[in-house]
């Protein structure tokens, strides 16, 4: 029953560090750790193989019950969580994603390094958050906090002049505050900081295809709402957005009162301490025009896609050319960090190319500071082990259009390079729902914060030809 | 100095005399601990890279009584990992564990108590007892939250004792606790307790299962998790009950978690059997798509699981996402695994009103680069074509556009799938027959070969040179696989029915029977050479009746679920069980079954194919084959070695499912249940010797098409609550 442990391995497949596994014998991490292992060796790529594992029994006397594992990777380690008995895969998925966050808020950054220098630390995380018996338990980093002192700044600097932090909490004394006094489990009580301030972050990513005619095939915007808390006391917020009819399908921070926005669309939340995700949607243009009750996605609901790509490959004997044109779409923003991929199959080889910028681009709202002009900043790389053909562009003006011309070679006679393109791009102060905050309002408290919402897009298109 | 953030350097192995001697100096002379805390670390470092510690027991539970919350967890550390194997030591310890049962901190009054738990020795166990039973009523919520999960493992370590010394009523007692997450652990508890085989039952009556609703709004995530999932202990007796409950965990819906969003779902879908209302069953599935398409949003193993779960939800209630095909669409870079669960999502939610961008999607897909996904993509195709009407003809053109191709697996792909859509529609497409063979040299697998063989010898009247290929083709007869000789076989016999005059047919049938039952050792293949020739000898007439008689069309609609099954799977919604397709008792060892419960509420097509569970205690008999693939054990598999006794029943259960003020939980009479069970079997077993086979089928997925007919009758109780 539950999870049975969680395992972390370093980028060569040796593990660093693992929860204790109580309830079996030794030989089951490790075994678990084999077979992930052995898949790997197995597969073409890491990312191809199947994220849940199934793990034979290993046939001793004691302990003879089949398990499967569930894995992901994250950055250069990779975090294994074995289940046996009839467990629901995407608790250890959760699981482990929590897990990573609080790692990551921990230590900053989450690598083989860092969790070599904080074991202790990680040890404690896993005491706390992960149960033998499987359950998982206090992830609420504000409230872990209480509990695993992180090792931060302050408690490296008392630590070199030698008092010991954790000594007062040992002492009993000065629990009247302690752990899971607060009456919310995602906020502890008495925060206090000297200025009062809360931001929003809307971040929105589009995805999509669009087939080898320039039709968008599917296309779908998901947003986040990311926010960054420094109120003290316990605030009592209440956010209403002037358009809150583009957001649908939306998924929330447990903090949020979810009656009250199914009654009014207004979110109204005491906010954890520091930053959070208070919540996700998706944008359905259609919600504007016609009933919001209608889940569905339809055609209507397709997003402008803010880009067009051209493409013209010829396949020739052992070889091919090809002729790709971008242009933006956006009358008023640049598009940034723009990454074109091709995919040119196995055996690719001898690639040239050739850079252009077309007509067009005038001046923009946004990516200020960078410079506008020229075709500096466009560039192009191929990477061998995966065939993959790389254009980057650091600013795409407003309607102006670049063009990547070149040819490459194959060793097979019939080249087979994939049939899709995929651009990524990013554009900064605009989002695709426009979504607009009507107001923030903060009660129970005396103070009047300082308030701030910004926006940004990103996109991947897969666009065929 | 040990600073954290610096201790990579402690990650070398050290020798255990070393440590001691360590440990031993840090005893003098240690300003705030800091050398013993230095050792501790080393200690642990190396318990992580695998190097046996146990030695140091006594020295490291010396460290026990130093005043620093930090040592204490890195002994306590240690103690868990070693202390069960060290149960002539552990009396050492035993007086430690009880002071800091009573320390002033609820830390290490938590932390003692857990320790204890995990160390399932005797003489822990029973200090642990009273211990426990004073942290239940802890006025601290968060020794109670982790007392309550101690209480699971105890009943572990020794379950007769924990029921004896009224654990399991104090854990009852903590579900009606102020703190939502003490009461979320307790249903954890009795979750786990009630999964054991040998666990006393846990249900919850209408009372308590709404007051534990109360709980979700403040519960964390993973508390959400355990009560939304202990709702599936809860039958309700009312259809009111059922859809009430359903609408007060709706809103859960929108959770960020996708675990609890994925926990949301299958206990609607589980209170949904008990529901009347049509239209909120309605409201209730079109509420359930948008948070399944979310999860999609997620990285590629959340969507692994989440579309293996759709593929399920989708079979038993096809509203859900009926609209939403497009979000299915693969992109190129999609894992591998990603993308073939989607196309089997697609294949499924296809109908004649999107089929024709389904199509387009399945045409895009064929000309991928990764083969396992073309041919499949290819065969989705013609599935798509036998599925559909509607798109029949647009499919076999596509079919066609492929095999101009001449790619050979999509080739060979293609014409596997061409000869079901023969079958699925008589008469309407044999004018391409003539483009499939002028591929027939592509084909160089059994399947597709054989497929190609059927085709010819079915319609060797309108082939001219029928009697040509199929005599080129048993060139090579004796080296063929058998799958294919038998077809060559059927064939040859076929085309003789057709043109009994042509002297080549006459020939080539003669050729094929004498090396089937001459020069072949495979006994299938002689046997049906024997039956084919004694057929044509005594009356070829009759025999050409037999041989080409008219074959039952074919329909994919069949290709679901046995609905029993489907219903009962779904009750596993979100878990292992769900990813194969599989019941969990049925390869996890100790998985107590689930099934539907029967009430007055639950709805009458339901109880027609209800599943009754079976609880197996039979004497194990332990013959494991280790294969790939979760290997389903044998009845006998499943039971727990050691049968312990079962005391009686403390009340009559049919009492028990009246009584409404409390939760119920009750010994069951497992043996007594067990018996009449197999009984049933026994008896069923006697009237129809073929009636388990049923069973031995019914949880496979099967792809390929089934006869129309058989499937018609199968589904017509169905029908009013799976269409769309």
């Amino acid at each position: 029953m539950g999870l049975d442990g969680i395992i972390i391995l370093d980028n060569m497949g040796r593990p660093i560090i693992q929860s204790g596994f109580r309830s079996s014998s030794t030989a089951y991490p490790l075994l678990h750790i084999d077979t992930v292992n052995k898949a790997l060796q197995k597969a073409a790529s890491p990312k191809e193989i199947d994220p849940v594992l199934y793990i034979a029994p290993y046939n001793t006397a004691d302990d003879p019950k089949p398990s499967a594992c569930c894995h992901v990777e994250c950055g250069d380690i990779r975090m294994l969580c074995p289940i046996s008995g009839d467990v629901d895969p995407l608790t250890a998925f959760a699981f482990m994603q929590t897990f990573i966050d609080i790692l990551r808020e921990y230590f900053g950054t989450l690598s083989v390094a860092t969790l070599r220098d904080n074991f202790d630390v990680v040890y404690q995380l896993f005491e706390e958050t992960l149960d033998a018996g499987g359950h998982p338990l206090t992830t609420s980093s504000n409230a872990l906090r209480d509990i695993v002192l992180p090792p931060s700044l302050l408690n490296k600097l008392l630590n070199v002049t030698g008092a010991n932090l954790t000594s007062t909490m040992n002492s009993g004394l000065g629990h009247a505050s302690g752990p899971f006094s607060s009456p919310i489990p995602w906020r502890k009580a008495g925060i206090r900081h000297a200025n009062n301030e809360i931001y929003f972050d809307i971040c929105e990513e589009l995805k999509a295809i669009v087939n080898k005619h320039g039709t968008t095939v599917t296309s779908i915007v998901r947003g986040k709402v990311e926010a960054n808390s420094k109120l003290s006391g316990t605030p009592d917020c209440l956010l209403t957005f002037t358009n809150s009819k583009v957001l649908s399908d939306c998924a929330f921070h447990p903090c949020v009162r979810l009656q009250r926005w199914t009654r009014d669309r207004a979110l109204s939340f005491v906010p954890p301490d520091g930053r959070f995700t208070l919540f996700d949607y998706r944008y359905s243009p259609s919600a504007i025009m016609a009933n919001p009750n209608d889940a569905a996605i339809s055609a209507r609901d397709n997003v402008a896609i803010p880009l067009a790509l051209k493409t013209n490959i010829d396949a020739e004997d052992n070889g091919a050319s090809f002729d790709v044109t971008l242009s933006s779409r956006l009358s008023t923003h640049a598009l940034e960090n723009v990454e074109v991929e091709l995919c040119l199959g196995q055996g690719a080889g001898g690639i040239k190319c050739a850079l252009s910028r077309g007509l067009g681009g005038g001046g923009f709202i946004n990516a200020s500071g960078r410079s506008a002009e020229g075709t500096a900043g466009a560039s192009w790389s191929y990477d061998s082990e995966t065939t993959v053909l790389q254009w980057r562009i650091a600013i795409v003006p407003p309607s102006s259009s670049w063009s990547l011309r070149g040819s490459f070679t194959t060793s097979a006679r019939v080249p087979r390079p994939a049939h899709a393109i995929v651009v990524r791009f990013e554009i900064s102060s605009h989002t695709f729902s426009a979504l607009k905050v009507d107001q923030l309002k903060v009660t129970q408290e005396q103070y009047k914060p300082y308030k701030g919402v910004r926006g940004r897009s990103s996109g991947v298109v897969e666009w065929r030809w | 100095m040990a600073n954290p953030g610096q201790d990579a350097k402690f990650f070398q192995r050290g020798k255990i005399e070393e440590f001691r001697a360590e440990l031993h100096a840090a005893e003098a002379k240690d300003k705030k601990f800091v050398k013993r805390k230095m050792v501790l670390k080393k200690i642990v470092a190396n318990i992580t890279m695998g190097t046996d510690m146990s030695p140091l027991f006594p020295d490291v539970v010396q460290c026990l009584g130093t005043p620093l919350l930090e040592i204490k967890k890195m002994v306590y550390l240690f103690l868990v990992s070693y202390g069960r194997s060290k149960p002539d030591q552990i009396h050492l310890v035993i007086p430690n564990f009880l002071q800091d049962c009573n320390d002033r901190n609820p830390l290490i009054r938590a932390l003692a108590i857990r320790t204890m738990s995990y160390i399932p020795i005797p003489v822990v166990t029973d200090a642990l007892t009273d211990n426990l039973r004073h942290a239940l009523k802890d006025r601290d919520p968060y020794v109670r939250k982790t007392a309550a999960i101690c209480v699971a493992k105890l009943y572990a370590a020794d379950p007769r004792r924990a029921e004896k010394e009224g654990f399991v009523e104090m854990l009852r007692d903590l579900m009606l606790d102020s703190n939502a997450t003490v009461v979320a652990n307790a249903v954890a508890a009795l979750c786990e307790i009630g999964d054991r085989q040998d666990g006393v039952t846990f249900r919850l009556n209408l009372t308590i299962a709404n007051k534990l609703l109360a709980a979700i709004p403040e519960s964390s995530e993973w508390g959400q998790i355990y009560i939304l999932d202990s709702l599936l202990r809860y039958v309700p007796e009312r259809h009111a009950d059922a859809e009430l409950m359903a609408e007060r965990i709706i809103v859960q819906l929108q959770h960020g978690n996708s675990a609890v969003i994925l926990t949301t779902i299958k206990a609607l879908l589980y209170l949904m059997n008990y529901m009347e209302n049509r239209e909120l069953i309605e409201y209730i599935c079109k509420k359930m798509g948008p948070p399944l398409v979310t999860l999609l949003s997620s990285g590629p193993e959340v969507q692994y699981v989440a579309l293996r779960n759709i593929l399920l939800i989708i079979q038993r209630r096809p509203s859900v996402l009926k609209n939403d095909v497009r979000v299915f669409f693969c992109k190129y870079n999609d894992p591998i695994y990603v993308k073939l669960a989607k196309l089997e999502i697609m294949y499924r939610l296809a109908r004649a009103e999107n089929a024709r961008e389904v199509l387009a999607e399945f045409q895009e897909y064929a000309s991928e680069v990764d083969l396992d996904f073309v041919r499949k993509a290819v065969r989705s195709i013609g599935r798509l074509a036998i599925k559909v009407e509607a798109a029949a003809d647009d499919c076999i053109q596509a079919l066609l556009n492929l095999i101009e191709t001449k790619v050979t697996y999509v080739v060979q792909e293609a014409v596997i799938v061409t000869k079901d859509i023969f079958r699925r529609y008589p008469g309407r497409y044999e004018g391409i027959i003539p483009t499939l063979c002028e591929n027939l040299d592509a084909l160089d697998e059994p399947e597709p070969k054989s497929a190609m063989v059927w085709i010819i010898g079915q319609f060797a009247n309108i082939i001219d040179n029928a009697d040509e290929l199929l005599d080129d083709l048993c060139f090579t007869f004796l080296e063929e696989s058998t799958e294919v000789q038998l077809a060559l076989l059927t064939a040859s016999v076929k085309l003789f029915v057709y043109k009994s005059q042509a002297e080549k047919a006459k020939e080539l049938v003669h050729k094929v029977l004498k090396w089937a039952t001459e020069e072949v050792d495979n006994p299938d293949l002689r046997d049906r050479g024997f039956m084919y020739w004694r057929m044509l000898a005594v009356n070829p007439t009759v025999a050409g009746e037999i041989v080409l008689a008219e074959k039952p069309a074919i329909t994919t609609d069949s290709d679901r679920m046995d609905r029993g099954a489907l219903d009962q799977l779904l009750l596993h919604t979100a878990t292992l069980g769900s990813i194969y397709h599989k019941n969990p008792e049925t390869f996890i060892r100790n998985a107590a079954g689930k099934a539907l419960m029967d009430s007055p509420a639950l709805n009458p097509q339901s109880r027609a194919v209800l599943v009754p569970l079976i609880r197996t205690q039979l004497p194990p008999t332990a013959i494991n084959v280790p294969g790939p693939g979760p290997v389903e054990l044998k009845a006998g598999d499943l039971s727990s070695p050691t049968q312990a006794p079962i005391p009686p029943s403390k009340s009559d259960p049919s009492a028990e499912s009246n009584s409404s003020s409390d939760a119920s939980i009750s010994e069951p009479s497992t043996s007594q249940r067990t018996v009449s069970s197999l009984e049933d079997r026994n008896a069923s077993a006697g009237n129809d010797p073929y009636s388990n086979l049923d069973g031995a089928f019914g949880t496979y997925m099967v792809d390929e098409p089934r006869p129309m007919t058989s499937s018609h009758q199968g589904r017509h109780g169905d029908d009013e609550d799976l269409l769309f």
